[in-house]
């Protein structure tokens, strides 16, 4: 009786080879994409998608042709932040035309693709039931179509917005093998610190993905009245220490910055002189020095 | 995913798949030698694995449509998110494997040997399809080919309710 390897294929449904068109999809796509960027964070909610929308409109700002995958499949906020949210995608031969800012930035988020009501994520399903089963593979396929579906046109740099948690970043290495780079935003708590390491681990340790360095986010606030930098949470140093991470700055919090974020507009162009913006700034040249040496 | 018929020791090939039936697919292969048929049953988790991975079983012809998976998966989606999701043009590279094209997630036919394409499958609209399912499985293959023949003697490209409104009076199932 003949094997397993005696067989000539699968029996006519070449599992590998629609795997491999799929691979080869992204693939090209990201041929005329220079860098990517991964932003990540141990904890949710400390400002990744702020830090994303911000570094990518700075980045534009310098002149860069930017684009934004909210990888955040299940609660995506850049269309909103960018002010994009009520954009219509076309659907074209050479893939999807992605949403653009007024600045010039081109973004790609389940948002723009869920109907105008708050609607969640709900995939087509015999039952939702066991959905747990099979909804993560959804999400990276979905991911999969964000990146490479998507007609970005020739592009500086590819920001990816991640939903919390580690557990993402080996998705999107085995989507973009050679990933540029990761940042990883941190508020200065402990709880938070804790988890940095652990995001560190995942991307420079085991996923051997370079840490271009560490935001820190509403790492203080300026006082009004007098100036002085008061510190938002417990802990005054970085987590950086122990890791030799690069910090890439310290982004104070200010109201103006989530007003911003809410309202869909570019907070760098509004406020272009308050403390924040000149930490966005800077940390959008030291992210690009990282990818000139 | 391998089949050998024990008898012949031959390669049994892929050759038909439906639709989802209560989330279940059913692919049948068969020994090219004595044509000896054998069914696989997909149970729900596996049929939607597939779905998710966005892979075709019997190989998929078609080149791939931009976002077809979310696109096409998405139940709380934007109304246009299928507007052109059958238009001729792809952007992906065909995986080679099966000739018949199918707008569902899993194909439906499957030959290794690149013969002339059959003449394309007509289009159900959404709303189409949806009537479609309520008819009772048992007899959901046959009124389904009645409203195909139905609608290409007629001369119609894409069954839509009316073609299906039109085509009900010449069989008995209730749809
Ligand atoms: N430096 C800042 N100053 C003021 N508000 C900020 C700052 N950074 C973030 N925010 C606000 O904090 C809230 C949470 O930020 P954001 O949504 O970017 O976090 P996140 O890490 O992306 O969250 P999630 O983990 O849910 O994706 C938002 O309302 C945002 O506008
Ligand atoms: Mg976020
Ligand atoms: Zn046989």
């Amino acid at each position: 009786m003949k094997s397993y390897k005696e067989l000539p294929d699968d029996a006519g449904s070449n599992i590998v080879g629609q795997v491999t068109a799929q691979a080869n999809r992204i693939s090209k796509r990201l041929t005329s994409v220079q860098r990517t960027v991964a932003i990540m964070s141990g904890k949710g909610g400390v400002g990744k998608s702020a830090v994303t929308a911000n570094l990518a409109t700075a980045l534009t700002l310098a002149g860069q042709n930017v684009g934004v995958v909210d990888a955040d499949i299940n609660g995506p906020t850049i269309a909103k932040m960018m002010g994009v949210r009520n954009a219509t995608l076309e659907y074209a031969a050479t893939g999807v035309k992605p949403a653009t800012t007024k600045l010039g930035t081109k973004i790609i988020s389940m948002d723009l693709l869920l109907t105008e009501d708050d609607a969640p994520v709900l995939w087509n399903a015999h039952s939702q039931k066991d959905a747990f089963t099979w909804r993560s593979t959804m999400e990276v396929s979905a991911l999969r179509e964000f990146i490479g579906d998507t007609d970005w046109g020739e592009l500086d740099y590819l920001l990816l917005d991640l939903p919390p948690g580690t557990d993402r970043l080996p998705n999107v290495v085995e989507l973009i093998p050679n990933l540029g780079g990761v940042i990883v935003v941190t508020i200065p708590s402990e709880v938070s610190h804790l988890i940095v390491k652990k995001s560190v681990t995942m991307a420079r340790d085991i996923l051997k993905v370079p840490i271009i360095g560490v935001v820190e986010n509403m790492a203080f606030y300026v006082c009004k009245h007098c100036g002085e930098h008061e510190p938002l949470f417990s802990v005054e140093d970085t987590p950086n220490n122990a890791f030799q991470l690069t910090t890439l700055g310290k982004i104070p919090f200010d109201p103006k910055l989530s007003r911003c974020n809410d309202n869909g507009t570019p907070y760098l162009n509004e406020y272009p002189d308050t403390p924040a913006s000149k930490t966005i700034r800077e940390i959008a040249q030291k992210v690009q020095d990282f990818f000139q040496t | 995913m391998k089949f050998l018929c024990i008898d012949c020791d031959t390669a049994m090939k892929f050759k038909d798949v439906t639709r989802p039936e209560q989330g279940s697919v059913t692919a049948v292969f068969e020994c090219p030698d004595c044509f000896t048929e054998i069914a696989m049953f997909l149970n729900p988790s596996e049929t939607q694995m597939l779905k998710s991975l966005d892979l075709k079983l019997g190989g998929n012809n078609e080149a791939a449509q931009p976002m077809q998976m979310v696109r096409s998966q998405l139940e709380t989606g934007k109304q246009d998110l299928m507007s052109d999701i059958s238009s001729e043009t792809g952007i992906g590279e065909k995986a080679e494997g099966g000739k018949c094209p199918f707008t569902s997630v899993i194909s439906d036919a499957f030959e290794e040997t690149a013969e002339p394409a059959e003449p394309e499958g007509l289009k159900w609209t959404p709303e189409a399809l949806e009537r479609l399912e309520r008819i009772p499985s048992f007899v959901r293959p046959m009124a389904k080919m009645g409203i195909e023949s139905f609608a290409k003697e007629n001369g119609h490209a894409e069954i839509t309710a009316e073609v299906m409104d039109a085509a009900r009076g010449n069989f008995p199932a209730q749809f």
